[in-house]
C-alpha cells in the first residue's frame, strides 16, 4: 500500500501499514520534513495528550519521538481530577522529525521515496495506485492521502492575494487536489494560522515571567524508553492595549478581514486579530514565549497567529513587554487549503465508493498534530488490513479519543477545523492517559499492530499493573506507618491494620504515599512513583478505587450504548422511504448512512423518536424483505 | 423525501352548520385543483369557491376554501382545509372527493403527527393538541393551551439552557487550563445547581396534581348507609344520577360521574354504605368500595348532622392519614342545628350540608378544589404544569442527576468527574422536548467565553 505524505497523519498511517506486515511506500515531496511540527513545536495537552498516548499504545511513532524531543514537559489539568490530566510536551524543532525517522527506519517493510504525487490510477471505482509529477506510477491495492494543508494551499501575510504554498516556503499540490475533486467528491475550504517567531537574544527575559516544566521524568512511550534531552522553560508575557490598538488601526489590512480568506478558522485558536475584534473587553491576552529547540535562542509566540503584513506584525510584537527589542525571525501567516468534508467517509477512513482510497488528517478538516497522528493510525492499518483481505479495524467511542475524533467526523461531520476536546467524549473518564496502554495494548496486539518487541513489554506493563492491583489489595498497612500521610490528608488514623486499598478511598490519600510508607516493591524500584509505567499503573489504581462508582456508571453507559451499536444499518437503507421520521432525520440520515443505530442517535436532527421509528423501519424492511424467501406450506 | 398526502374530516359528524375537511402533505394543491378548478386562492385567504367531485365535476357543495403553503401550516406541509356545510352527508361527499384526488385517509392524531415530524411542535405540544381536544374540564384545557404556546416546553429548555451552562463553565477549565480567565467558583457552580434542581422540583410538584387534570380526582363519597352519600352525589352532580331512597343500602354498585369544580375535574364516586354485610349483593357493593377508597384522592365522609360521629367513623379518618378526608354533615335540614361532638381529629375539614335547601353545598364546592388541587390553586393558571407521567419521570429524573451532581460537589469529588452527572439530566429534559445537540456544549464554551491561544 501507499501513503501520500510524510506529516504526522502519513507516518503514522505508514507505520502501522508496515507492522501490520503490509510492503509500505511513504511518498512525499521532501523526505527532509518528515514528521515536520509546521505549527508550534509541542506534542499534546488537554484531550490531545490522551490521543498521543493512545497512538503510542497501538504501537505508533508519535510517543517516543515526543520522549526523545521534549524538553520542558507539563502536566495540565493537574489540579483537576486524573480523567482530564493531559500530558503535554516542548519539542525541540529538529529532534522530533529526526526521531520520527529513526523510528520508521527500524520497520523493515516500510521504504521512502521523495517525490509529489500529482494523481490516482483509477479502475472500477477503486484505486489503484499513484503517479507523481516526474511520471512514475506506483501500483498499490490501496492509498492513503494525506496531504495536510497542501491541497490548493495558499499563503498569506497582510491583505494581498496570497502566494500559492503548502507550508511557509514549500510549493502547493494542485494537481492532486484536482484529481481528487475530479473523482466527484465534496470539497470545502479551511483555513488556519500560525504565529510570528522572534530571535530569542533580543528577548528582554528579565520582563517576562518564567514557566518551568514539571520535573518528572514522565514518558510518553510505554513500549520503549527514549533518553530524555536537558530540559528549558517557557516564558509567560501579555499583550495589551497598545498592542490592540496595533491590531485595530491596521485591521482592513489583514488577509482575514481585509476579505481575501474565504475559509473558516477555527474558534478556538483564534488569530490575534480576531481576539481583539471578538472580545473587546479583554483587557489583556496571555502570551507564550516557547523554545524552539536545545540548539537555537528562537522562540515561538503562542498566542499571536496572524495574517498581517510583516511591517504590523514587528509594530505590534514591540508593545508586548520583553519584545520591546525582538527582532522577528519569521513571519506570521494564515494558510487556506481544500479538505474533504469527512461526512464522505466510513469510520475505517476509507472514501465511500472508491475502494481502497482512505484519507487521514488535515485534509479531513481536523487541526493539530495528535489527531492527525491518530487518523493516519487508523487509516494505514485499514488500508493495509484490506490489502491482506482482512476485517476492518475501528475503535469505538468508549474504547479511544481515537474513536471519538474519527465518529464525530464520519457522522456529524465539520464545519470549522475540528479539534478533540474532554468534552466531545461521553467517557473521559474511562479515555484517559494514564491507561492508554492497558486500555488499547491489547487490541492493537490483537489485530496485529504491534511489534514483537512491543509485544513484550506489553506482557510485562500488565503484569506489573496486576502486581500494584495486588499489593494494593493484599497488603495490610500498620497504623503506625500510615499515621502521617493519614494526619497530612486529615483523616482518621485506623486503630489496627487496615489494607492499602481501604485507605486509598479516603479522600487526599494518594496511591504513590501509601506505597512509600509501605515499602512497596513498585516504590522502592528506582525510577520513583512518578516515572513511567509505574506512575501510570498507580494513577490508573488510584482513579479506580477512588472514583468506583463513577468508573462503574461509565462502564454501564457505554454497555447501553455498545448494545444500540449491535443494531448494524445497512449502507444503502431507503431512508427516504421511511415516512416515520422527520424530514430533517431521513435527510441526514441519507447523508451520513451510518453504520449502526448508536451512530444514527448521534447525528444531529436525529430525535431519540426518530430512532426508536428507524428501528421499527428496519426491523419491518427486513420482515417484508424474508417474505418471499419463505416457501408456501404443504 | 416522498410523503404522501392525507385528508380528514377535522369536525365531528353530526348536524352542524360548517364541518372541515384538512388536506396535507405535498399533493394539497393537485386536490385543491381537482375540486375547485386552477384558479388558486391567495395563501391563507378564505376564498368561496365551487367544490366538485373530480371524476364527474359534479357540484358536491359551495363553501370557502384555505389553502396554506408549506412549512407555514399546521403540519409543516402544504395544507388546503375546505369549510363546508355540516351534518353527515357533505362532509364525507367532499372527503370522498379528496381521496378520488390522490389523498388517503388520514389515521387518527396523523396531522399532529406530522407537525411533530417536521419540527413545528415539541413532544410535549403535541401533547398539549389531544388534552385541548379531549380534556373536559376547563383547567386541563388552560393547562394544555399553555403547554401548546410553549409554557412548559420554554421552562424545560430553559432549565435545559442552564444545565449546559453548567457543564460549559466546568469543561472551559478542562479544555483550556493555560486561560487566561479565572476559574468559577465552585460554591458559585453548586449554587446554581441547587437553583436547577429546586426548580426542576418545583416543576415534578405539580405532576401529581397535573396528571389528576386528566383523569380527575377521584372523590369517594363514603358512610353508613342512609348517610345522606347519594344525595349529596346528586348535589353536587346536578341532575338526579343515583336512585335515592330511604331504605338502607341501594346503591350497591359504585356510581361515578366527573364534575366540574372551580375549573377542576373531579370524579364522584358513590358507593354502597361502609359496613358488613349478609346480603351477597350488597357485599359486592361493599367490596367495590373498598376498592375506591384505595385510589381515592380525597374521601368525602358523610355523617348526619343529627348525630354525633360515631367511634367507627372517627377510626376511618384516622386510618386514612395519607388522603385528605372531609367531614361532611349531611341532612342539615332535618336536624336542628349539628350534633355536638362533631369534632374528628385528622379530617381535612368540615362542613355542614344540606342536599335539599342547598346550604353549604357552595362550601364544599370552594374546599375541594383547595385541598386536591393546592398547588395549582396556589401557583395560579399561567404556571407550567406537567400532565403526563412521561414528563413527571424525566423531570424527576433529570432532578435526581442535579441533586447527585450537587452532592458530589459537596463531597469534594473532582469537579470535572462531578459534571458526568450534568450529562444524563440534559439528555432527560431532551428527550422530554424532543431534540437534542451536544455539539451546544463547545457552543456555549467559545461564545462565553475569551478562549484560545
Amino acid at each position: 500500500m501507499i501513503v501520500v505524505g510524510g506529516g504526522h497523519a502519513g507516518t503514522e498511517a505508514a507505520a502501522a501499514a508496515a507492522r501490520l506486515g503490509a510492503r509500505t511506500l511513504l511518498v512525499t515531496p521532501d523526505l527532509e520534513r518528515i514528521g515536520q511540527m509546521s505549527c508550534n513545536p509541542a506534542i499534546g495537552g488537554v484531550a490531545k495528550g490522551v490521543v498521543a498516548r493512545e497512538v503510542d499504545a497501538l504501537g505508533g511513532v508519535m510517543g517516543r519521538a515526543t520522549d526523545a524531543a521534549r524538553i520542558q514537559f507539563r502536566m495540565l489539568n493537574r489540579s483537576k481530577g486524573p480523567a482530564v490530566w493531559g500530558p503535554r510536551a516542548q519539542c525541540d524543532r529538529g529532534l522530533y522529525p529526526r526521531a520520527v525517522r529513526r523510528v520508521l527506519d527500524e520497520l523493515p517493510r516500510l521504504e521512502l521515496f521523495q517525490e509529489m504525487v500529482t494523481d490516482l490510477m483509477l479502475e472500477d471505482g477503486r484505486v489503484r495506485g499513484v503517479r507523481t509529477r516526474g511520471g512514475l506510477a506506483f501500483e498499490a491495492a490501496a492509498v492513503v492521502v494525506t496531504a495536510g494543508t497542501f491541497l490548493r494551499g495558499r499563503l498569506h501575510v497582510g491583505g494581498e492575494a496570497g502566494v500559492g504554498a503548502g507550508r511557509a516556503g514549500e510549493a502547493p499540490s494542485v494537481e492532486l487536489a484536482e484529481a481528487l475533486a475530479g473523482l466527484g467528491l465534496e470539497v470545502g475550504r479551511f483555513k488556519t494560522g500560525t504565529p510570528p517567531r522572534v530571535d530569542g537574544r533580543t528577548v528582554d527575559f528579565g520582563r517576562l515571567e518564567r514557566q518551568d516544566g514539571d520535573p518528572e521524568a514522565y514518558r510518553f512511550a510505554a513500549y520503549a524508553h527514549e533518553a530524555i534531552p536537558e530540559q528549558r522553560p517557557c516564558w509567560i508575557t501579555w499583550a495589551g492595549e497598545p498592542l490592540k490598538r496595533v491590531v485595530l488601526d491596521n485591521l482592513e489590512r489583514s488577509a482575514l478581514y481585509g476579505g481575501e480568506i474565504s475559509g473558516r478558522g477555527p474558534r478556538y485558536c483564534p488569530s490575534i486579530e480576531d481576539k481583539v475584534v471578538r472580545f473587546p473587553d479583554t483587557p489583556r491576552h496571555q502570551v507564550f514565549l516557547e523554545p524552539e529547540g536545545l540548539e537555537t535562542s528562537e522562540l515561538y509566540v503562542n498566542g499571536l497567529s496572524t495574517s498581517l503584513p510583516a511591517e504590523v506584525q514587528v509594530a505590534f510584537l514591540r508593545t508586548i513587554p520583553g519584545l520591546e527589542e525582538a527582532r522577528v525571525t519569521k513571519l506570521g501567516y494564515a494558510i487556506e487549503y481544500d479538505y474533504f468534508p469527512p461526512h464522505q467517509l466510513r469510520h475505517t477512513l476509507e472514501v465511500r465508493g472508491l475502494r481502497g482510497l482512505f484519507f487521514a488528517g488535515q485534509i479531513n478538516g481536523t487541526t493539530g498534530y495528535e489527531e492527525a497522528a491518530g487518523q493516519g493510525l487508523v487509516a494505514g492499518a485499514n488500508a493495509a488490513l484490506q490489502a491482506q483481505a482482512r476485517e476492518p479495524w475501528v475503535l469505538e467511542r468508549d474504547q479511544a479519543y481515537i474513536g471519538v475524533l474519527i465518529d464525530d467526523l464520519v457522522t456529524r461531520g465539520v464545519d470549522e477545523p475540528y479539534r478533540l476536546f474532554t468534552s466531545r467524549a461521553e467517557y473521559r473518564l474511562l479515555l484517559r492517559q494514564d491507561n492508554a496502554p492497558a486500555r488499547l495494548g491489547p487490541l492493537a496486539r490483537e489485530v496485529g499492530l504491534l511489534t514483537p518487541r512491543q509485544e513484550e513489554r506489553l506482557e510485562a506493563r500488565l503484569a506489573e499493573e496486576d502486581r500494584v492491583r495486588a499489593w494494593f489489595v493484599e497488603t495490610a498497612l500498620k497504623p503506625e506507618t500510615v499515621r502521617p500521610l493519614c494526619e497530612r490528608a486529615g483523616s482518621s488514623v485506623p486503630r489496627e491494620p487496615v489494607r492499602a486499598v481501604e485507605l486509598l478511598r479516603r479522600p487526599g490519600i494518594a496511591a504513590g504515599e501509601l506505597g512509600e510508607a509501605g515499602g512497596a516493591p513498585f516504590a522502592r524500584a528506582g525510577a520513583g512513583p512518578h516515572s513511567g509505567g509505574a506512575h501510570d499503573v498507580l494513577t490508573t489504581v488510584e482513579v479506580e478505587v477512588k472514583y468506583e462508582g463513577y468508573v462503574a456508571r461509565e462502564h454501564e453507559r457505554a454497555r447501553t450504548v455498545r448494545h444500540q451499536a449491535a443494531f448494524r444499518l445497512e449502507e444503502d437503507l431507503p431512508y427516504e422511504r421511511f415516512r416515520t421520521l422527520s424530514y430533517e432525520a431521513r435527510e441526514k440520515l441519507a447523508r451520513v448512512r451510518p453504520s449502526s443505530l448508536a451512530q444514527a442517535g448521534r447525528i444531529p436532527g436525529v430525535s431519540p423518536a426518530d430512532l426508536q421509528n428507524l428501528m421499527l423501519e428496519v426491523r419491518r424492511l427486513k420482515k417484508e424483505g424474508a417474505a418471499p424467501r419463505v416457501s408456501p406450506p404443504g | 423525501m416522498k410523503t404522501d398526502t392525507i385528508a380528514a374530516i377535522a369536525t365531528a359528524l353530526g348536524p352542524s352548520g360548517v364541518a372541515i375537511v384538512r388536506v396535507s402533505g405535498p399533493a394539497a394543491g393537485g386536490v385543491l385543483r381537482a375540486l375547485c378548478g386552477e384558479a388558486s386562492p391567495e395563501p391563507r385567504v378564505a376564498s368561496l369557491l365551487a367544490i366538485r367531485h373530480p371524476r364527474d365535476g359534479r357540484l358536491l357543495d359551495r363553501g370557502l376554501v384555505t389553502r396554506f403553503v408549506g412549512p407555514d401550516s399546521y403540519t409543516g406541509e402544504d395544507v388546503v382545509e375546505f369549510s363546508c356545510h355540516g351534518g353527515y352527508l357533505t362532509p364525507r361527499l367532499v372527503l370522498e372527493a379528496c381521496l378520488a384526488a390522490g389523498a388517503r385517509e388520514a389515521q387518527p392524531g396523523e396531522f399532529t403527527r406530522r407537525a411533530y415530524l417536521n419540527g413545528r411542535l415539541d413532544l410535549i405540544q403535541a401533547e398539549a393538541v389531544v388534552d385541548l381536544v379531549e380534556g373536559r374540564s376547563p383547567r386541563l384545557r388552560q393547562a394544555a393551551l399553555h403547554q401548546l404556546e410553549r409554557g412548559l416546553s420554554d421552562r424545560v429548555a430553559d432549565l435545559r439552557g442552564r444545565l449546559v451552562g453548567l457543564e460549559a463553565r466546568l469543561v472551559h477549565h478542562i479544555d483550556f487550563p493555560d486561560e487566561d480567565d479565572q476559574p468559577v467558583p465552585i460554591e458559585e457552580i453548586a449554587a446554581e445547581a441547587e437553583a436547577v434542581a429546586a426548580a426542576l422540583g418545583a416543576l415534578a410538584r405539580t405532576a401529581p396534581e397535573g396528571e389528576l387534570l386528566r383523569e380527575g380526582a377521584v372523590t369517594v363519597l363514603a358512610g353508613v348507609p342512609n348517610a345522606g352519600k347519594s344525595s349529596l352525589f346528586n348535589a353536587l352532580l346536578g341532575v338526579e344520577r343515583a336512585i335515592v331512597t330511604e331504605v338502607p343500602g341501594t346503591t350497591r354498585d359504585a356510581l361515578d360521574a366527573v364534575v366540574s369544580l372551580d375549573g377542576f375535574p373531579f370524579r364522584l364516586v358513590d358507593t354502597a354504605g361502609l359496613r358488613e354485610s349478609d346480603d351477597p349483593v350488597e357485599r359486592i357493593g361493599v367490596e367495590v368500595a373498598g376498592r375506591w377508597l384505595e385510589a381515592a384522592d380525597v374521601v368525602l365522609l358523610c355523617v348526619p348532622a343529627r348525630r354525633a360521629p360515631s367511634d367507627e367513623e372517627r377510626r376511618f379518618v384516622a386510618e386514612r392519614a395519607e388522603v385528605p378526608v372531609v367531614l361532611v354533615r349531611t341532612q342539615a335540614d332535618l336536624a336542628d342545628g349539628v350534633a355536638a361532638g362533631g369534632e374528628v381529629p385528622g379530617a381535612a375539614a368540615s362542613v355542614t350540608v344540606s342536599a335539599v335547601d342547598g346550604r353549604g353545598l357552595d362550601e364544599l364546592r370552594a374546599a375541594l378544589p383547595r385541598l386536591v388541587f393546592a398547588g395549582l390553586v396556589e401557583a395560579g393558571s399561567d404556571a407550567p404544569v406537567l400532565t403526563r407521567a412521561r414528563q413527571r419521570a424525566a423531570v424527576e429524573a433529570a432532578r435526581e442527576h442535579v441533586c447527585a451532581f450537587a452532592r458530589a460537589l459537596a463531597e469534594g469529588v473532582p469537579a470535572d468527574l462531578a459534571a458526568t452527572h450534568l450529562r444524563p439530566a440534559e439528555s432527560e429534559l431532551e428527550a422530554l422536548l424532543g431534540t437534542i445537540d451536544r455539539e451546544e456544549v463547545l457552543d456555549r464554551v467559545f461564545a462565553d467565553f475569551c478562549v484560545g491561544k
